[in-house]
């Protein structure tokens, strides 16, 4: 078959033809390197506190010096106390310019792929001062660093949800439609029992019964199979009623005619049709996990101080003194909402370039 | 005009002549000055009131509410704290065990009905020593006889001799015509009094001596008040109070939606805390039309480490159990920093039980403390024999990394800012924390049981260290910490084979205290109980926090209130500009 | 088979299904440690003897199975239990704030429905209009913003503007005033931000999957069949297209009945809208067991019965799906 012919050929061809779709991909792509680098990336490490810098705002960088432009550098930031208002306020030590220095080996060791390192992409020689790029949270914690090792979780939590309650949902909700009868009663009456306890009550006893001891990754990794064990029948349902209705079309009468097995008519002729649903679906549910996880810790479960996640970081923002005096703490929305925008465009573009009878 | 209204203008003038009201002082250096009567306070529940009967629940709303509507014996003064008469208008002690009330005359409750011993009896017998009541007090009036001595004279006689007593005179008054329908003495079962005065009661039957009168409740939204115009306060020139016509309390669960609901002038006036001071601070410098005032408060609840001197691990029991062990890591507790940072200032150095204001409060204790020091922490642990490992964390004597978990309130900004600092600090000292985030409202109960080792948990200070018996006197009820030293039985004697030799000290101060009646002595034991605690680490306190609170500029004499301690209402005095 | 035997089959299904969530709604209330009792002791006043006490007078000192059986026993004389927290039956508590929570769950899936479809409509249609693409910015910003911040954000700016609505469904005057134009106006001007806040996340998700549903229905055969023989673009759109479009959409609508409970509880709180959300909360935080036992039965019924008429109107909406 001519190259130019394949199918998945002409699915990227019309891939690339969407413009915000092949922009998100970038995004995407470059969000997941963050995430793979971040220990390289983060200028200091995400668990050191600085009592000295609490809630410190991002430090300008400067790129001339007495109109030449130089490497570039910051200035050390001097925390006052305002006397009537209690306002920590940062003021610039401006006789001391401190330079941004790039790949530099310094601070505590972190793993990347096996190998223990402590090179740095950026950051400013330990005994000249500290860079926050993006400030500090309450404990003076470099919140660009928490923000790139939080995207290690965030970044997956949504797509290993989406997959497991995608994977039980289509294959339950499948064989619900298709075979009726007693097996579409039982799988119904189940997706109606979990559907029906809200997941409130399900997480605040999960969050007695998960020992205290286990790391806060196998707890996250816990909550999230459970979350997704949940997740599966809403979709279960959806999937059912399409398949209810296409199990009556001409080419799965034909298909059951040519002797088909029922499980390849389902996954081969049924599940293709609700591809476009499906995809649109999943990027509508990623956005759930990744908020989602903010709200178990909440009740104490999922990620664990001091690791980090997009949500949990998020929290820190939502209060009154935050939104006015510490709006730097509002970065991690902002990348929520931009991977958010990013998988939804990106699921726009697959979905259209999946789309094989689209002539447009 | 009709001859009934004559004749009920003719005994409101008699009613006046008779009345025996009680002047406030002029509480000058609380900036208070004569006020000006009508208008309209908006205030905020933080949840719907779960009953319309003081005693029917522990509830915070209907404390609140019930400061508004109610009447105690006795009162604090609101610049000093020291006992003042309410309903009761002065008493005697004998033998230091039998207390004579003279009770306020011409008091009416709301419906008009007059105030009388029959109720203080009433209240006493019927409910407050009912043990079935849930809202009741029955373990501190065991074995005491309440009599009526005539109709405006009450004597409680005590088994022994307790000299926080009077404090307990401080719980409302409750109407014996309304209630004794719900009472024992009116043939029902004792526990039936806690069905009085459910939420959809009629509000004319919820008849109190207070300032305001309750005249509706909307389900999850709004509870009014409306003015008691024969109220027995007057102000200091004579004037009667309450000033305010109308209280109305808006149930706003979240504090954020409650700072919200202040700043749009929906409020008249919030509590905050400490974290919200700053911003709110700020507004009024940039002429927010209110006021952001700090006070020290008698009350309150600053938070502790405890350690489980009988964790699960028998490792950690002993470790936990040891002076050395506590202190050494008390060394590693910055209180500068937690009150810099996550108080923003507002709080200061706390004792065992007693607010820094208190009387009873041993100032020593912020010595003996210690301050923080990560060299002596790290030498007091090396004494103990616990090496650092090659990760840097210390060894157990069996081997095993030094890690334990500390359970801390997860919906709390206060409680989880202070657990991450406090794992962060005792990671510079070798020992691992493996924090556990709870619901707060399962803090104590958690801290009851026997499945942790470290927690963060905070308990509420009392004018009067007895009052808080069971949390610090060895073997008592909240005693969380060294549950071996409970009793087996409810109400039986503490293990004491199982106490330290410094509890057992504690234990005999707590016993000699109770039965001594002559301050300074009492003041003595009690110095020297705090005195104890701070040096043995009992468990380990970390700050105070002050009491913080925002009022409009439309109201005038406003003064710090909790809100929810019966006996302190200054509420009475604030008035609409 | 008809409607009749269809509905009846349903309904006797669906007890057992109810015993088995009360069942597991039970256990799950049972796993949580503390409770109202335990708190009270923190109070002064309170001894252990009063604990034990209520806690024998509400038989919580019997065997889980006991409470259960008890409870059981109720539902079938028609007593939905006793709140502790309270004092007062369950179901006049439920009924107290039912009023204003079915107020709000109508309002707001009627308006994020007549909202979302035709938006999904229009999107479909114009897929890279400059309207679709702001539409479907302020749709994931929904959609990526926790309610509770979003609530957050729009009380900020309604403060910043210098408005005074920002919580409750009244101002604290018109809360027992009778209903008047001027209370009306006054429910409208609070009724906005709890719209915003509970349902964006909704139009979000249903504007995306009508877009895709309805890019989807007019790619297949019948459609260019249709076209071919000649039909209006009208009628193929709507008699066809947008009516295979709808269907996965209404199974969905049927899972939308139990949110009236419980998916708008952080809503409700920080807006302090007085609906079950918060009350059912309060129940959980303080193990109040017989008012989390009946929320969430009355949950799972309203479950049951929209999917009950999810797939009567699936049925109805699309002739070819039969029932066995």
């Amino acid at each position: 078959m001519d190259r130019r012919n394949h199918p998945l050929y002409l699915a990227w061809r019309r891939f690339l033809r969407s413009k915000p779709g092949v922009f998100s991909g970038l995004v995407l792509a470059l969000l997941y390197l963050m995430a793979l680098f971040a220990g390289f990336i983060a200028p200091n490490n995400m668990t050191v506190q600085h009592p000295s810098a609490s809630y410190q705002p991002p430090q300008r960088v400067y790129f001339w010096r007495e109109g030449r432009l130089v490497r570039p550098y910051v200035y050390q930031l001097r925390r006052e106390r305002d006397p009537i208002t209690f306002i920590s306020s940062y003021k610039e030590d401006r006789n001391q310019p401190t330079p941004i220095r790039f790949f530099i080996a310094q601070g505590e060791p972190y793993r990347f792929l096996g190998l223990k390192t402590n090179w740095h992409l950026f950051g400013v020689a330990q005994a000249e001062g500290y860079f926050f790029p993006l400030g500090t949270d309450q404990f003076g914690r470099c919140l660009f660093s928490r923000i790139l090792v939080g995207s290690q979780v965030s970044l997956t939590v949504g797509v290993i949800g989406v997959l497991i309650s995608f994977a039980l949902g289509i294959l339950l909700g499948g064989i619900s439609g298709y075979y009726g009868g007693w097996v579409d009663t039982l799988i119904q009456r189940t997706t109606e029992v979990l559907l029906s306890i809200p997941r409130l009550p399900i997480l605040m006893a999960l969050s007695t019964v998960i020992p205290t001891s286990w790391p806060s990754t196998y707890v996250y990794l816990g909550i999230i199979a459970v979350l997704s064990f949940i997740g599966w029948a809403g979709l279960a349902r959806v999937v059912r009623g399409q398949v209810l209705a296409l199990r009556e079309m001409e080419y799965v009468t034909a298909a059951v005619a040519q002797g088909a097995s029922n499980l390849r008519i389902i996954l081969r002729h049924l599940v293709p049709n609700l591809s476009s649903y499906l995809i649109v679906t999943a990027t509508l549910a990623l956005p759930g996990y990744i908020i989602g996880e903010s709200a178990l810790s909440f009740l104490g479960l999922g990620i664990k101080e001091p690791m980090a996640s997009w949500g949990l970081l998020l929290k820190d923002a939502q209060n009154f003194q935050s939104l006015s005096l510490y709006p730097w703490l509002l970065t991690p929305g902002l990348l929520i909402f931009v991977s958010v925008l990013a998988y939804n465009f990106f699921g726009d573009a697959l979905r259209d370039a999946a789309d094989v009878r689209s002539r447009d | 005009m009709n001859r009934q209204l004559w004749f009920a203008i003719c005994l409101l003038v008699a009613g006046l002549a008779w009345a025996q009201p009680k002047t406030l002082p002029a509480y000058t250096n609380l900036g208070v000055s004569t006020g000006k009567a009508g208008g309209s306070l908006t205030l905020a529940l933080a949840s719907a009131p779960q009953t319309f009967f003081y005693y029917g629940a522990i509830d915070a709303a209907i404390q609140n509410l019930a400061n508004q509507m109610f009447d105690g014996l006795i009162e604090y003064n609101l610049a000093n704290y020291q006992i003042e008469p309410a309903l009761a208008t002065r008493w005697s002690i004998s033998e230091n065990r039998i207390y004579t009330f003279e009770l306020r005359r011409n008091v009416r409750w709301h419906d008009g009905r007059p105030f009388t011993a029959d109720d203080v009896v009433f209240t006493y017998t019927q409910i407050v020593a009912n043990p079935e009541a849930r809202g009741g007090d029955a373990a501190n009036f065991e074995g005491v006889r309440v009599e009526k001595l005539g109709d405006f004279r009450v004597r409680f006689t005590l088994p022994k001799p307790a000299p926080a007593f009077i404090h307990y005179m401080r719980l409302p008054i409750m109407p014996k015509h309304k209630l004794l329908p719900f009472s024992q003495e009116g043939g029902k079962p004792r526990a039936e009094i806690n069905t009085a005065w459910p939420t959809n009661v009629n509000p004319e039957e919820v008849v109190g001596t207070g300032p305001f009168r309750l005249r509706s409740y909307t389900p999850g939204q709004q509870v009014t008040l409306v003015k008691n115009p024969n109220y027995w306060k007057r102000d200091a020139a004579g004037n009667p109070l309450p000033y305010l016509d109308q209280v109305q309390y808006l149930i706003i669960p979240d504090s954020q939606a409650r700072v919200a609901q202040f700043l749009a002038g929906n409020l008249g006036q919030i509590n905050i805390t400490g974290a919200e001071f700053p911003d709110l601070k700020r507004r009024e410098t940039q002429g927010g039309p209110f006021r952001v005032v700090q006070f020290r408060a008698l009350f309150g609840s600053p938070p502790h480490i405890g350690f489980n001197y009988n964790a699960k691990n028998p490792e950690l029991a002993r470790l936990f159990s040891n002076s050395e062990f506590r202190r050494a890591l008390q060394f590693a507790v910055n209180r500068e920093r937690i009150i810099e940072d996550v108080y923003n200032g507002l709080a200061e150095r706390a004792s065992y039980g007693v607010a820094p204001i208190s009387e009873w409060f041993y100032p020593e204790v912020v010595r003996l403390q210690g301050r923080y020091d990560l060299n002596a922490a790290n030498a007091a642990l090396d004494r103990l024999g616990l090496a650092r490992g090659p990760d840097g964390i210390r060894r157990l004597p069996s081997g095993r990394p030094l890690e334990f978990t500390l359970t801390y309130g997860s919906n709390s900004a206060v409680f989880s800012a202070i657990a991450t600092i406090l794992q962060n600090d005792f990671q510079r000292v070798g020992v691992k924390v493996n924090l556990q985030g709870i619901l707060a409202a399962n803090l104590l109960a958690t801290g009851r049981g026997s499945d942790w080792e470290a927690i963060l948990l905070a308990l509420g200070d009392q004018p009067d260290p007895e009052l808080r018996t069971p949390i610090w006197k060895p073997g008592g009820a909240l005693y969380y910490w060294h549950q071996a030293t409970q009793p087996t039985t409810p109400g039986g004697p503490p293990q004491f084979n199982n106490f330290l030799p410094w509890e057992r000290e504690i234990y005999d101060l707590w016993e000699r205290a109770a039965s001594t009646t002559n301050f300074t002595q009492r003041k003595a034991l009690y110095d020297r109980w705090q005195a104890i605690a701070a040096r043995e680490a009992q468990v380990i306190m970390i700050a105070k926090e002050y009491a913080v609170g925002a009022v409009s500029n439309r109201y005038g004499n406003y003064i710090y209130s909790l809100g929810v301690i019966p006996g302190y209402n200054p509420l009475v005095l604030l008035f609409q500009r | 088979m008809g409607i009749g035997v269809f509905i009846l089959r349903r309904a006797l299904v669906a007890l057992p299904t109810l015993l088995l969530i009360s069942l597991l709604v039970f256990t799950v209330i049972q796993l949580q440690p503390g409770g109202f009792l335990e708190n009270m002791l923190e109070d002064p006043r309170v001894s252990r003897e009063t604990v034990e006490h209520i806690r024998r007078q509400y038989l919580l000192d019997q065997p889980a199975w006991v409470q259960y059986l008890h409870w059981l026993r109720g539902i079938l004389q028609g007593d939905f239990g006793f709140s502790f927290l309270n004092g007062r039956p369950v179901s006049e508590l439920i009924w107290e704030r039912l009023g204003w929570t079915v107020f709000l769950a109508a309002l707001t899936l009627w308006v994020t429905w007549l909202i979302a479809i035709p938006l999904g409509i229009y999107t479909a249609l114009n897929r890279y209009s400059p309207t679709s693409t702001a539409l479907n910015f302020v749709g994931y910003f929904g959609l990526a913003t926790p309610d509770f911040l979003l609530a957050l954000l729009l009380i900020y700016l309604v403060l910043a503007s210098g408005g005074t609505n920002v919580g409750g469904l009244f101002s604290p005057q018109y809360i027992d005033a009778p209903w008047s134009w001027a209370k009306f106006k006054d429910l409208l001007a609070h009724l906005w931000i709890p719209l915003v806040v509970i349902g964006l996340d909704g139009t979000a998700n249903i504007m995306r999957q009508m877009r895709a549903n309805l890019l989807d229905a007019l790619s297949q055969d019948y459609i260019r069949t249709a076209r071919a023989k000649g039909l209006a673009e009208r009628v193929v759109l709507w008699k066809h297209a947008v009516r295979n479009a709808i269907n996965p959409l209404i199974s969905l609508a049927g899972l939308q009945l139990p949110t009236l409970i419980s998916s708008t509880i952080i809503a409700s709180i920080v807006l302090s809208l007085p609906t079950i959300g918060p009350f059912l909360y309060d129940a959980l935080l303080n193990k109040d067991q017989y008012v989390v036992m009946a929320l969430l039965m009355l949950s799972a019924l309203l479950l049951m019965v929209g999917n009950l008429l999810a797939d009567i109107l699936l049925a109805w909406v699309d002739p070819r799906i039969r029932y066995e």
